[in-house]
This record gives structure tokens, sequence and C-alpha cells, in this order.
């Protein structure tokens, strides 16, 4: 997948940015640079477009010359879903986007050593030492009766560290800030120069809950850098993988919302039900996150027919017991109360953020890449898109539901129609510094790996966007005008990834 | 002189009393622990995980702030003095007097939430006594529809009268009433969740989130012994089926019977539904107001 591309210099990016934009078609997917003096003398920014109408990416790549003045006009004033991309570019690359209204730090916190870019080629890494703390303004919200709360970076749950700073009076949230990446290992520097195949085990591991994700938007993208024919049984078992991934991921996630209101019976059915499919996973694999079984041309392991009759009955079971379940919460008053009209995010905001994913279908944002961009076998299944409007935790948890049961009827769909044949198709060579991206839909949204190789089939260069990262800023939109109580509950209807955006 | 010696009889029989509540507390606690792990599916602690858990804690130094004052230091002293002179005043005691201890521990311990000024700690105290503000006033109409029919606020003489005319309609409003405070005042679900590690939600468990060590174990075995008093006045005042000449023994086999009847019906109650959104609990406490008005006017 590479889409076009449009080579300009970075000082008209905000006009050629205001061109693909022009009319709402076309919105920003992603955003990130790439350290290309080695090749040409000069930075790149790539900024990402995405048409649903059309389907179709549009990308547009600006030139910063390493002699002019390391900077770009900022695209935030035009559209706010480029406020992280930027910040992130301006601490990972030291590239000012110039009118940006907030560049604190976003991914390097406080005590990172000043004027140190980590991906720029000439980065040591090993020279790292902490620099002096620098001040990191949180703003404030002043008024009578109002009270900041900061909670975290360490929670009490076993959870991942992110500071929350809640704006309150009363009970009643005003603003929230959250400041996150408190744990960012580097995986995109540390990728490259490495082999595609060693690179592998990398991609796997950027997160548990979305490792099939990333490793299918990985190997895509390589699989299209080296024009590399993917046998078609192989393509089902993948689409497979990702299913009973999102199946997993939510099932699990609707038993623990039902932790955010303290409804125990929905907590342990929901684990109880998470536990059976994670085990499913470990019988199919050996990994109970499926980690292994998709591989750089295809798949690792074969399924047998003994297998595919026992994930069949399985997930009969699963959908008898997940609709017994659901059924406890849709006809309960005490909990439909606690979940309706509680943390609205609404349907522009989604837009705006370039929000994807549960959260965006549940704001009547209809957009789901299995459909609107297929991949692997999705082009030759049937499946339906839920798609709500409320945009409150109710509508994402049914959406959450609903996609539940749609992916056990693509499961039994494709074990059906399971073709036979090879498992893995020989991988090609490719060009150094061509480059290439893929997207999949992991089960919290769009997910998006891009690709430059560099010499003799390795890594130049390799940016992820998950998709938790455009949905993290959403959650500081919903969550204010509610109260502090119900922040735990509108947290978890998210259910976003920290490590994510740790990658 | 002989009414000294009665005197001193009865403050020893009530501080007995007392001792023997303190220490069946936890049990009553790891009765709705495990009942509740049951009724989802889990196989639960043991039953007397709550003294193993009291036994450790008593023993562990206590971690305290140095920006904290005395208040600190003392609220889970007061909180459990409180707790234990209830208990004492169970059996022979008044009313009021009862009550009154009670809402001091409860004063103190939101006190000293505030005194660390963490965040968590101001939220829980002023939580705390948002639901107090609520439920004390309806507390207090319920007792007095058993006050009424005693004539009287000494607690054995309203469990003589309750124990005379038990499930008269009245009663069995102020039952229902008195049920929704207890769930209200042990902190349980709808209207806390004991069990959450989710701090921006907790009531009574973010009170007390600054306290470790011995301290802490006191504010634990304090609030089970809250509960059992409630419990207690309760099975007391409105499960009363004790009377009739049945021997000690007996009598003290139903009362077990019923308390332990009342923490699994807890559990029971906990299990079924979620925490309700926080300003729901004013419309709750309404509910029960409403039905103990109806009860003194029964009366």
């Amino acid at each position: 997948m590479i889409g076009s591309v449009q080579v300009i210099p970075a000082a008209t990016l905000r006009a050629a940015a205001t061109v693909v934009c022009h009319g709402g078609l076309y919105r920003l997917t992603a955003m990130f640079a790439n350290d290309e003096r080695m090749i040409n003398g000069s930075f790149a920014i790539y900024v990402l477009f995405f048409s649903k109408e059309d389907a179709a990416f549009k990308t547009i790549k600006a030139i910063i010359k390493q002699d002019d003045l390391l900077e770009f006009p900022s695209l935030t004033p035009l559209m706010a879903a480029a406020a992280w991309y930027e910040r992130e570019i301006h601490d990972l690359f030291g590239l000012t986007p110039v009118g940006h209204p907030d560049l604190r730090p976003l991914v390097l916190h406080e005590n990172w050593s000043q004027g140190r870019y980590p991906l720029r080629k000439d980065f040591e890494p090993d020279s790292v030492e902490s620099g002096e703390n620098i001040d990191y303004p949180v703003p404030p919200v002043q008024g009578k009766g109002v009270f900041e709360v900061p909670v975290g970076p360490i929670h009490a749950g076993i959870i991942e560290p992110g500071h929350f700073r809640f704006s309150q009076a009363g009970e009643n949230i005003i603003n929230l800030e959250a400041k996150l990446f408190f744990a960012h290992r580097g995986i995109e520097k540390a990728v490259e120069g490495l082999s595609f195949s060693k690179a592998l085990f990398q991609t796997e591991r950027i997160c548990g809950a979305c490792s099939v994700a990333n490793t299918l938007s990985y190997v895509q993208a390589v699989e299209s850098l080296t024009n590399t024919e993917v046998p078609l049984r192989a393509e089902y078992l993948r689409v497979l993988a990702a299913e009973l991934e999102r199946l997993y991921n939510h099932v699990g996630d609707i038993g623990n919302l039902c932790a955010g209101l303290g409804f125990a019976a929905g907590i342990s059915n929901g684990s109880r039900l998470k536990e059976q499919l994670m085990r499913l996973n470990e019988r199919l694999t050996g990994n109970r996150f499926l980690r292994g079984w998709i591989t750089l041309g295809g798949v690792t392991m074969d399924i047998t027919q003994e297998l595919v009759q026992d994930i069949a009955r399985l997930l009969a079971g699963i959908t008898d017991e997940l609709n017994d379940l659901l059924g406890l919460l849709r006809d309960n008053d005490a909990f439909l109360d606690r979940v309706n009209t509680t943390g609205i995010l609404p349907q522009q905001a989604a837009l705006d953020l370039g929000v994807v994913g549960v959260a965006a279908r549940a704001s009547g944002v209809d957009f789901d890449i299995r459909r609107d961009f297929p991949y692997a076998a999705y082009r030759s299944l049937s499946f339906h898109v839920p798609v709500y409007t409320n945009g409150d935790v109710a509508a994402r948890l049914w959406v959450r539901a609903d996609e539940a049961a749609e992916s056990i009827k693509i499961i039994d769909q494709l074990l059906e129609e399971l073709p036979n044949g090879k498992l893995t198709g020989e991988l090609g060579s490719v060009e150094p510094y061509q480059a290439a991206f893929s997207m999949t839909e992991s089960p919290r949204g769009s997910n998006l790996h891009w690709l430059m190789a560099g010499e003799n089939n390795t890594i130049y260069r390799y940016f992820v966007r998950s998709a938790s990262y455009p949905n993290w800023p959403a959650l500081t939109v919903a969550v204010p005008g509610n109260i502090i109580p119900d922040f735990p509950l509108i947290n978890k209807s998210f259910e976003l990834c920290y490590a994510c955006l740790d990658r | 002189m002989v009414s000294n010696m009665e005197q001193m009889t009865t403050i020893l029989i009530s501080l007995g009393y007392a001792f023997a509540l303190v220490l069946a507390a936890p049990l009553v606690s790891g009765i709705i622990k495990v009942s509740k792990a049951r009724l989802q599916n889990r196989r639960g602690p043991s039953l007397f995980q709550v003294y193993y858990d009291l036994f450790k804690l008593l023993q562990k130094d206590s971690v305290v702030s140095p920006t904290t004052s005395w208040i600190f230091t003392c609220a889970p002293y007061i909180y459990f003095a409180g707790a234990f002179g209830a208990a004492a005043l169970l059996t022979s005691g008044d009313l009021f007097a009862l009550l009154y201890l009670l809402v001091a521990g409860r004063f103190f311990l939101a006190l000293a939430s505030l005194d660390a000024g963490s965040s968590f700690g101001g939220m829980g105290g002023s939580r705390e006594l948002y639901i107090s503000v609520l439920v004390e006033p309806v507390l207090l109409v319920t007792l007095l529809t058993v006050a009424a029919r005693a004539g009287s606020t000494k607690l054995a003489a309203m469990s003589a009268a309750a124990a005379s005319t038990p499930f008269s309609l009245p009663y069995i409003f102020a039952a229902v009433a008195f049920l929704i405070i207890l769930v209200a005042e042990t902190g349980r679900i709808p209207v806390d969740n004991p069990d959450t590690h989710l701090e921006l939600t907790m009531i009574h468990e973010a009170m007390v989130l600054e306290y470790s060590g011995r301290r802490l174990g006191l504010i634990f075995l304090a609030a089970a012994s809250k509960q059992l008093v409630f419990i207690l006045l309760f099975t007391v005042l409105f499960l009363p089926w004790q009377s009739g000449g049945l021997s000690p023994v007996m009598v003290f086999f139903w009362l077990v019977v019923k308390v332990v009847l009342t923490a699994v019906a807890l559990a029971v109650l906990e299990t079924s539904t979620n925490k309700m959104r926080l300003f729901k609990v004013p419309g709750f406490m309404g509910l029960a107001g409403m039905l103990a008005l109806l009860a003194l006017v029964a009366q």
C-alpha cells in the first residue's frame, strides 16, 4: 500500500494540506518525520490522509533541507488531530512546528537532556544521561472552590503508568489533562538496521492485547515492499487470528466495564469467558496472545480439522453465554442508569481528532478498515459494521457487544470456506529507501505501520501509529462535565492502551 | 454500696459483650466476603482471612506523612473507641449515646482524611459526610419507631418492645428503611463499593487510604465492629423471634443464625446490583426516609 505521494518544500506544507483536506473528504490519519540526510541531505515530514469515500490514501512529503532552519508550519491550527504528531516530531527529531499552540514535551519527559533527538540517525543511544528537570506547566483552572486532583502515574490496579490531572468543582470535572508516555521503549529506533525477520519479534511485543494487529500491520507493510504473494490459506488464518484477538479483547472489555461500576456478576462472567478464549488461543498457537502465528509471507502454523470443530463448538458456547451476560446488562435499570449519557464523545469531536475504532463507531463515525480498505481475507468475507450515535459509555459497550457477535460469525464463515494450500510465500527483495505502509483494524481501531527499507532488506525507518494514539486525546474531551467517580467507567469504555503509545 | 456493686457488674458485663463483639466482628466480615465470592463463581478467601489480615496489619509499623497533625495519629483510636463503646452500650445503654459514639468516630476519621492533604482523602471525607448527612436523620427516625412503642430510648426496653410485637406493619416499614441504612453505613453496593481499587470512586476506602500498618488494622477492626453493631440492631429490633421463654443458649443460637443470615443477605444484595451514581444516593436515602416516616406515623 503506497498511494499517491506529493513532494513539496516544508514551507508550503500548510497550503498543500489545505488543498488535500478541502471539502472534508480526506482526513489526517498519521504524521511523522524521517531523517533522510544520508540519502538526500534533508529531513522529511510525511503527512498521510485517508478518504473513506475514495478508499484511497494521499501522502504529502514535506522536505526540510538540513542546512535550512529546522522548522515547518504547524498543521494543528488547521486540524486538531495533528497536535500530538507534531509534538512527537518536535521531541524526537528536533524539527519545530511553527505556530503550534502547545509545544510541551510529549514523548520525552522533563528530565531528558535537551538538544538530543533520539530518532535522528546521528543519535547515540549509549550516551544518554538524564538532564536537568525542565518545567512542565499544566494549565490551571481558577475560580472559587476549584480543586486540582492529581492521579497517577502509579495506580492501584495492575495497569500501566499515566498521570491524570483533574480540575474539579465539587464532584464535577471541569478539565482533564493526561500526561502519558512514561514507559517509552524506543522500539521504532531499536529496529532500525535490523532485518525484517528480526524486527518481527519487537513488533509482536509492542503491546500484549494488540499483538496480532501490530504484527499483521507490520508483515503486510513488508510484504507490500517486497511484492510478496501471501497464500490464500494464510490470508484466512490471519483473519482467524485477528478476529480471535478482537473477540477476547471485546469480551474481556465488556466484563471490565462492569468493574467501573462495581457489578460483580458482570466482572466474573466477563473474565471467565475471556479466559476460555485465551485458552483457545494457547491451544492454537502455544501463546495466550496468539504470538508467533503470523510471520513474514504467511503464517507459521496450520490448524487441523479437529481444531476447526473445537473452535466452532467453543464459539457456539461463548455466543450463548455472552448473550446471557448482555441480557443481564440490557434489562438492568441500575446498570443502564450508570452507562447511558455518561462520557459523551460528540461526533464532531471524534471526526476532528481523527478518532478510530470502537470509540468512533459509537459516536456515529461509520469507519472500519476491514470494510473500507480491506486486507487479508476480509475482501471475500461478508460482515456488518455496527454503528451507534449516542457516543456515551453505553454506545461503546453495545458496539463491542455487536462486534463480538460479528467476529464469531466471521470466524464461522472463514472456517467453512477455509481454502487449502501453502502457509507461506517466498519473500522478495527490495530496493533500498522504498517505503510502504499497511493498516489493519485492531480491537481498538485502525492500526497503521509505515516502513522504509534500508540496504540489504533491513529497516531504515519504522513508524507505528496504533489505534490508541488518536483516541487518547478524545478521552480528555469526553470526560469534562461528568463527575469524578464516573471517570474510571468512562476510561474503561474507551479501553485505551498505554503500551501502544510507548512503542 | 450494693448499687455500686450492681453498676460495676453491669459495666463489666457490658465490657465483656463489647470484647466478644469485637472478636466476632471479623468473622462476620469473612462470612460476607466468602458468600460474595461464591455468588460470583469464585472460591474466595478463608472465612478467617480477615483475622489473618488484621493480625498481619497490627504487627506492622505505620507510615505517617510528615505533614499530618495529632488528629491523623489519634483518629484510628477514637474511631475504634467509638465502635467499642457502641458495642458496650448495645445491651444496657441508651440509643442516642450509641449513635453519638459512632458519629464521633466518623467525625474524627473525616477530619483525619483531610489531614494528610492528599486529594483522595479529601474526596473520601467529603463524600462520607455527604452520605452521613443523608443517613443519620433517617436512621434516627427509623429507630424512633421502635422507641416510641417502647416509650424509652433505652436499648433494652426497645428490644423488649420489639420482641412483644414482632412484624407489625410499622416495624416492617422501619425494617426496610433500616436495611437501606445498613447498606449505606457499612459502605456497601449500591452506595459504596468495599472491593474496588479505583480510588476515584471510593467513599469510605478513600478516607483511609493514607493509613497503613497497625492504625489501618485498627480502622478495619473498628469498621467491622461497627458493621456488627448495625447488624445486631437490625436483628434484635426488626427480626425479633427470640422471646418466649427460650433458654439463654437457644437465644444466643438464634441470634447467631440471624446474624449469619443477615450477612448472607447483604452479600446477595451486593452481588445483585451495581453501584449507583453518587448523586442518586439522596433519592435512595429519600426512599428510606419516606418508609421511616410512614413507619413512625403508622406507629
